[in-house]
């Protein structure tokens, strides 16, 4: 059955094209910048596209701002942190929502509570922590943690996901002699499969555009992720903004083909997330 | 026999799983706390041994330093202003969006675009944007005819200037509110009609009370959010102008690790921890008051 539109539809229709235009005009901003010879960019009143189209903007760009080193360093945090919080995640979960144990009520308030806390509190004991240790200067503090429960949210999640799988499969699959391990990761892993997507592309961007982190452990230029390194070109770099467009342009690039590749799970993670 | 076996190993391997969760618990939240506590109240800038001084830091928090102050409003209005205009916003357009409109999955993904993007990144769009004599939106001022603003350099504008940033970045908020709005009943809305109601009485009536709960969640999670804002101020603003938008996770880093006071911040992490404490305390009970779940009634 097609419904007709009414007159409420037409200026619903309108006023959404408007919005979304705006919404996105940041981003068509930034390329068309990045595309500019800097006395173009400061050019007022400012045109919409480029007269001629700086191309080697990029090439210039990469010379004063490695960005495949950055990028590198980013997936060597990154990568390592998502396997973290998606083994130790769903391990916790599984326990949550399958065992019984005693003190399962106490744990789980504790690490769901975890969750209302906030990280900043504290960061300096952490922080001393590990310079006591000698590991300040390095990515082990910024991986770590994705290794120690993988966050009470994570954990919520995959849990809720476990509890919508009947039990009679792991009843059946103990019957014909299978383990805790073998269950959970023969059986009901493949089941578990598309939270496991949500956790892990939310845990990327997480990790992908954490700051406070990589800016209280890692100091050395040549270990900077690339929020950081964006971060300290444009207060380097000061007016030199073609570059500073195009080496934010660069940086976002991943984001948003991670994004399109892996929509469908970001958009069901979030839902999942607020329904629940 | 056997289900006896199965219970004890139930017990071992659900401790074993939860192993790491509990390390982190210990290592992450519990000995932090206590330690941050510890700091709190001694003199230490990370370099000599730390020196007790009892409450004093708290005592110079209270009385001679004025940046706690500051950064406590500022904080509040920073996460108040985001996280109501945010919900506006994003309520609004899922309400445009949950009409009969094409294509709403490709305009959902446009919102939610911002969400994703590294914030250090749409931070330094928007500050080309906001810059005072070439940026587009003082021209665009200009054409309407008004004057230009200094945005993040003015005290007035800098604070709505960065809640702009993060009202702009809730497009999650929507997606949420989406789909519950497509949750509820068609039925109810269309018993409405029936009875001549009009779309104001839809919303009041119908689709408000039963989107309570999602409100309130949104609400909640994007506050906890927001109270712990930092990269707008760290980003844009360095906290000023004239301390307007120190917001308080700022401060902490700027004493901790900027100025290595950790005594000193490691007081405003305890009292940051307090504040938050309260807050989410204070709206967990007061939220039976303004939410409404629909299995209560029935």
């Amino acid at each position: 059955m097609r419904v007709t539109k009414t007159f409420y539809d037409w200026v619903c229709i309108v006023l959404i094209t408007i919005i979304a235009s705006l919404v996105i005009f940041p981003f068509f901003w930034m390329v068309r910048s990045s595309l500019m010879s800097n006395l173009e960019i400061n050019q007022y009143p400012p045109v919409l596209f480029p007269n001629n189209w700086q191309f080697d903007n990029y090439p210039y760009t990469l010379s004063v701002f490695p960005f495949g080193k950055y990028l590198i360093n980013t997936l060597i945090i990154t990568i390592p942190s998502v396997a973290g919080v998606l083994l130790t995640s769903t391990l916790a979960a599984y326990c949550f929502a399958r065992l019984e144990f005693p003190l399962k009520k106490f744990w789980f308030t504790l690490v769901i509570g975890s969750m209302l806390m906030p990280g900043a509190v504290t960061i300096i004991p952490i922080f001393i922590a590990w310079s006591s240790i000698g590991l300040s200067n390095s990515y082990i503090p910024l991986i770590v943690p994705a290794y120690l429960g993988g966050g009470g949210f994570n954990i919520f999640l995959i849990r809720q996901f476990l509890m919508t799988i009947p039990r009679e499969l792991d009843e059946a699959a103990y019957m014909d002699g299978a383990g805790h391990l073998r269950i959970l990761f023969h059986i009901l892993l493949p089941l578990i499969k598309p939270v496991l997507i949500t956790v892990g592309l939310f845990t990327f961007i997480l990790y992908w555009n954490d700051v406070m982190g990589p800016l209280i452990y890692i100091s050395r230029n040549e270990m900077n992720t690339i929020s950081q390194a964006l971060a300290n070109f444009r207060s380097g770099f000061g007016t030199d903004w073609r570059a500073i467009m195009a080496a934010s342009t660069m940086s976002i690039i991943p984001s948003v083909i991670l994004y399109f590749i892996g929509q469908k799970y970001f958009v069901e993670g979030i839902v999942l997330s607020g329904l629940k | 026999m056997r289900i006896n076996q199965w219970k004890r190993s139930n017990v071992i391997t659900a401790y074993l799983f939860l192993t790491p969760a509990i390390l982190g618990l210990l290592f992450y939240t519990f000995l932090p706390l206590l330690g941050v506590m510890g700091i709190s109240l001694t003199e230490w800038s990370g370099l000599e041994p730390p020196t007790f001084i009892g409450l004093e830091n708290y005592l110079n928090l209270f009385t001679t330093d004025c940046y706690f102050q500051k950064s406590v409003v500022a904080t509040l209005y920073f996460a108040l202003g985001a996280v109501i205009t945010g919900l506006i916003y994003s309520f609004s357009m899922a309400l445009l969006l949950n009409r009969n409109i094409p294509g709403r999955g490709i305009w959902r993904s446009v919102f939610f675009l911002p969400y994703i993007v590294p914030i250090i990144g749409s931070s330094i769009i928007w500050s080309w944007m906001y810059e005072a004599n070439f940026g587009v939106i003082n021209y665009l001022l200009n054409l309407l005819g008004w004057d230009k603003i200094q945005w993040l350099q003015d005290e007035k504008f800098a604070m709505p200037s960065i809640i702009m940033i993060m009202v702009w970045m809730s497009g999650n908020l929507i997606v949420i509110f989406l789909a519950g709005l497509q949750g509820v009943p068609k039925t109810y809305l269309e018993a409405v009609e029936v009875d001549g109601g009009n779309f104001w009485h839809k919303f009041r009536h119908i689709t408000l009370p039963l989107m309570s709960p999602i409100i309130f969640y949104n609400f909640l999670m994007s506050l906890i959010a927001n109270l712990q804002g930092f990269v707008p101020a760290y980003a844009l603003t360095k906290g000023g102008p004239s301390d307007s938008t120190l917001l308080m996770v700022y401060l902490i880093y700027r004493e901790g690790f900027m100025r290595n006071n950790f005594g000193h911040a490691s007081a405003l992490s305890v009292l940051f921890f307090l504040f938050i404490a309260v807050l989410t305390g204070f709206i967990f009970a007061t939220s039976r008051l303004w939410t409404f779940y629909e299995s209560e009634v029935r």
